[in-house]
C-alpha cells in the first residue's frame, strides 16, 4: 500500500473545494416568470407561500406540501392545507402576515392577485413567481413551472402528462356523439351570472361536448330570467359559488318555468364552485363530472 | 400683547400635549399587526436595538411605517378640511363627507382609474376636478335661501352624496375591470395601500397646504365674526374663501385617491378639540392636524388588529364613532 502523495492529496483538496464553491454559488438561480419579471430564486425553497388556493392545490399534488409555509384564506383543498398559517384572500394579501412567514419563494397568479402587492414584495426582497394558469394546458404548463423551482420535474411532468391524457380521454368519449346540448353554466344567483367564452368552464363545457348559450366576449355576462327562457337551455349547471345559498331554493326557482327544456327532462344539477372556479390539476376532475352531466347517455344512464 | 403671549402660550401647551398623543399612537400602532408578533420585540426595534429581529424589522418600517404616516397625514387633513368648512359656510355639522365633496372625488378617481391614468397625478387630478364640481354645485344649490340656511346646506350635501354613490355604483357596475377589484373596501375607507413612495408624494402635496391654511388661521377667526366685519377689518373675504375652499377640496381630494372615503372624521375632531380649546383657529389649526392625525391612526389601528381574519376598512372605525357624534350635534344645535 503506497501512501498518497502530498500531491495526490493536494490535488483531490482542491477538486472538494471547487466543488464546494460550486454547490455554495449554485443555490439560487435566475428565472423569469409569466409576467415576464427575471428574478433570482432559491435553488431549493424551502418556505413558499402559496398566494392563491389553486397553488397550494399544485404544490400538494407535486408531494412538495413540507415546504409549504402559508395558503390565502380560502386554500381548504386538500383538507390538509387547512391547517397552514393564512396570509389573508389572494385580493386581498395581508402583506405583515407573509413577511412574518420568512418565505425565500411566494407564488402567484398573474390574473388573480393584485401587481402591487407581487411588486411590493419584491421591493422587500422576497421573491414572486407569477404563474398564468387560464385553462387545461396552460395549467398543466404552471404544474411544470411549479415543479421546477421546486425540483420535483419528474413528478410535474407525470402530473401534466396524466392531465392530458384524462382530457384525451374525454375527447374520445365524446366524440361517439354528434350532439351538442344547450348548456347553462349559473355562477351568480342573484344577479344571475353566467361564463363567457374567455373562461375555462367554457372551455370545460365545449369540450366536455356541450355547447355554453352565454358563449360571447362579456367574461361574466349578467341575464334575466327571461334571457335565460328565451335562450332554452337543455341542462343547467349551477355551481355553489354563492356561499351559504341553498340549493333546492335555486333549483325551485327554475322549476317555476317548465318551459324551459332543463326543467322539463330534470336536468338541473349543482356542482362544486372549488372544482370550477380555480384553474388547478383537479380541472380534468370538474371536466370529467361535467361530461357526465351534458352527456349521461354516454354512461349508459338514459337521460 | 397680553393677549398675543397667551395665545403663543396656548399653542406651545396644544402642540406639545398633541404631539405627545401622536407619538403615543404612533408608537402603539408600529408595535401591533396582524403577524401578532410581541409588542415588546417590536418596541425594542424602534428604540433602535441591536441584534433585532431582521423580519420584524422590515415589517415596522417597510410595511407599518408607510400606513401609520399615511394615517397621520390623511387624517390631518379631514379634520382640518372640517374645520375650514365649518368656519367658511358658519355652519357646525359641514364637513368634506357629509357636503359630498369626498364622493365627488372619489367619482374623479374611479374616472381616472378606468381611464387608466396613473395614482399620481392623473388620478389625484381627476379627483380634483371631481371635488371641486360638487363644491360649486353645493355652493350653488344652497345659495340664496336665507331662512333654513344651515338645513339646506346639509340637505344638498346629503343629496349630492347619494347621487355619487348612484354614479359610482353605475360606473361600477359598467366596468369589469380588474383594478376595481378592490372598490368595496376604496369606498369604505382603506388605508392598506400604503407604501413609501405614495405616502412620500402626498406629504409633499398636503404639508404645503397645511402651511397655507395655518397662515389663514387668523383670517377665519375675522370670518367666523361675519362677512361684514371681517370685510371692514380689512380682509379681502372672496380671495380668502376661494383660496381656502380650493385648498381644502385639493387636499381631501388627494388623500380621496390614495385612501378612499373616510367619513366624519372631519366632524369629530375639530368639535372635540374647540370643546377643549375654544374656537381660536390659530390654536385649532395646528391642534386638528396633530390630533387628527392621531385619531385616523387609532382608528386604522383598530381597523387593523380587531378582526380575528384579515382586516376591515378604516371607514368602518371613524363612521361608527362619527355617525352617532353627528347626530349629537345635530340634536344640539336645534335647540
Amino acid at each position: 500500500m503506497i501512501p498518497p502523495s502530498v500531491k495526490t492529496i493536494s490535488f483531490w483538496l482542491v477538486v472538494v473545494f471547487f466543488a464546494l464553491f460550486l454547490l455554495s454559488r449554485a443555490d439560487a438561480k435566475t428565472v423569469v416568470d409569466q409576467m415576464g419579471r427575471r428574478m433570482t430564486v432559491p435553488d431549493a425553497p424551502e418556505r413558499i407561500v402559496a398566494l392563491a388556493p389553486s397553488i397550494t392545490e399544485i404544490i400538494f399534488a407535486l408531494g412538495q406540501q413540507d415546504r409549504l409555509k402559508g395558503v390565502t384564506t380560502y386554500s381548504n383543498y386538500p383538507p390538509a392545507a387547512l391547517t397552514l398559517p393564512k396570509v389573508g384572500t389572494y385580493i386581498r394579501l395581508d402583506l405583515e402576515r407573509i413577511v412574518a412567514l420568512n418565505p425565500d419563494l411566494c407564488i402567484a397568479t398573474k390574473d388573480g392577485n393584485p401587481k402591487s402587492a407581487a411588486d411590493r414584495l419584491t421591493e422587500l426582497n422576497i421573491p414572486v413567481y407569477a404563474v398564468n394558469p387560464r385553462d387545461i394546458e396552460t395549467v398543466a404548463q404552471a404544474v411544470i413551472e411549479i415543479g421546477g423551482l421546486l425540483n420535483a420535474e419528474e413528478k410535474a411532468r407525470d402530473l401534466a402528462e396524466q392531465m392530458h391524457a384524462r382530457v384525451q380521454r374525454v375527447k374520445t368519449q365524446v366524440a361517439k356523439t354528434d350532439h351538442r346540448p344547450l348548456v347553462f353554466f349559473q355562477i351568480g344567483v342573484s344577479p344571475i351570472v353566467s361564463i363567457g367564452t374567455d373562461t375555462f368552464i367554457n372551455e370545460l363545457i365545449v369540450l366536455a361536448g356541450g355547447e355554453n348559450i352565454a358563449a360571447g366576449s362579456t367574461a361574466y355576462p349578467r341575464f334575466s330570467r327571461e334571457q335565460v327562457l328565451a335562450l332554452a337551455p337543455e341542462v343547467i349547471i349551477i355551481s355553489s359559488m354563492t356561499r351559504g345559498a341553498s340549493f333546492e331554493q335555486i333549483k325551485a326557482e327554475w322549476q317555476s318555468w317548465p318551459k324551459i327544456p332543463a326543467v322539463q327532462n330534470h336536468r338541473i344539477d349543482i356542482v362544486d364552485s372549488d372544482l370550477f372556479d380555480r384553474p388547478s390539476p383537479r380541472l380534468v376532475e370538474a371536466l370529467e363530472l361535467l361530461v357526465k352531466l351534458i352527456h349521461p347517455e354516454l354512461f349508459g344512464n338514459p337521460q | 400683547m397680553a393677549a398675543q403671549t397667551s395665545v403663543i402660550k396656548r399653542l406651545l401647551l396644544v402642540i406639545v400635549l398633541l404631539t405627545g398623543i401622536l407619538a403615543a399612537a404612533l408608537l402603539i400602532a408600529l408595535s401591533s399587526g396582524s403577524s401578532r408578533e410581541g409588542m415588546g420585540a417590536s418596541l425594542a426595534i424602534i428604540f433602535g436595538q441591536e441584534d433585532a429581529n431582521a423580519t420584524l424589522e422590515t415589517i415596522i418600517w417597510h410595511l407599518r411605517l408607510p400606513r401609520v404616516l399615511l394615517a397621520v397625514l390623511v387624517g390631518a387633513t379631514l379634520s382640518l378640511g372640517g374645520l375650514v368648512f365649518q368656519a367658511l359656510l358658519r355652519n357646525p355639522l359641514a364637513e368634506p363627507y357629509i357636503l359630498g365633496i369626498s364622493g365627488g372625488s372619489a367619482i374623479g378617481a374611479i374616472i381616472g382609474i378606468m381611464l387608466g391614468l396613473s395614482r399620481f397625478p392623473g388620478v389625484t387630478f381627476c379627483a380634483f376636478i371631481g371635488s371641486l364640481a360638487t363644491l360649486v354645485l353645493i355652493l350653488v344649490m344652497s345659495s340664496g335661501t336665507t331662512i333654513l340656511k344651515k338645513d339646506a346646506l346639509l340637505l344638498s350635501g346629503v343629496m349630492v352624496n347619494a347621487f355619487c354613490s348612484a354614479v359610482i355604483m353605475f360606473l361600477v357596475s359598467l366596468t369589469q375591470d380588474a383594478r376595481l377589484q378592490n372598490i368595496i373596501f376604496w369606498l369604505m375607507g382603506d388605508l392598506s395601500s400604503a407604501d413609501s413612495r405614495t405616502t412620500g408624494i402626498l406629504a409633499l402635496i398636503l404639508i404645503p397646504c397645511f402651511l397655507v391654511i395655518f397662515f389663514f388661521s387668523h383670517a377665519m377667526n375675522l370670518l367666523l365674526v361675519g362677512k361684514e366685519t371681517a370685510q371692514t377689518m380689512g380682509l379681502p373675504v372672496k380671495t380668502v374663501t376661494v383660496v381656502l375652499l380650493v385648498l381644502t377640496s385639493l387636499m381631501v381630494s388627494a388623500t380621496v385617491s390614495y385612501s378612499g372615503l373616510l367619513g366624519f372624521i372631519g366632524l369629530v375632531m375639530p368639535h372635540l378639540l374647540r370643546l377643549i380649546w375654544g374656537p381660536d383657529h390659530r390654536v385649532l389649526v395646528p391642534a386638528c392636524i396633530l390630533g387628527g392625525g392621531a385619531y385616523l391612526v387609532v382608528c386604522d389601528l383598530l381597523a387593523r388588529t380587531l378582526p380575528q381574519q384579515g382586516e376591515m376598512p378604516a371607514g368602518v372605525i371613524t363612521a361608527l364613532i362619527g355617525a352617532p357624534v353627528f347626530i349629537f350635534l345635530l340634536k344640539k344645535s336645534r335647540r
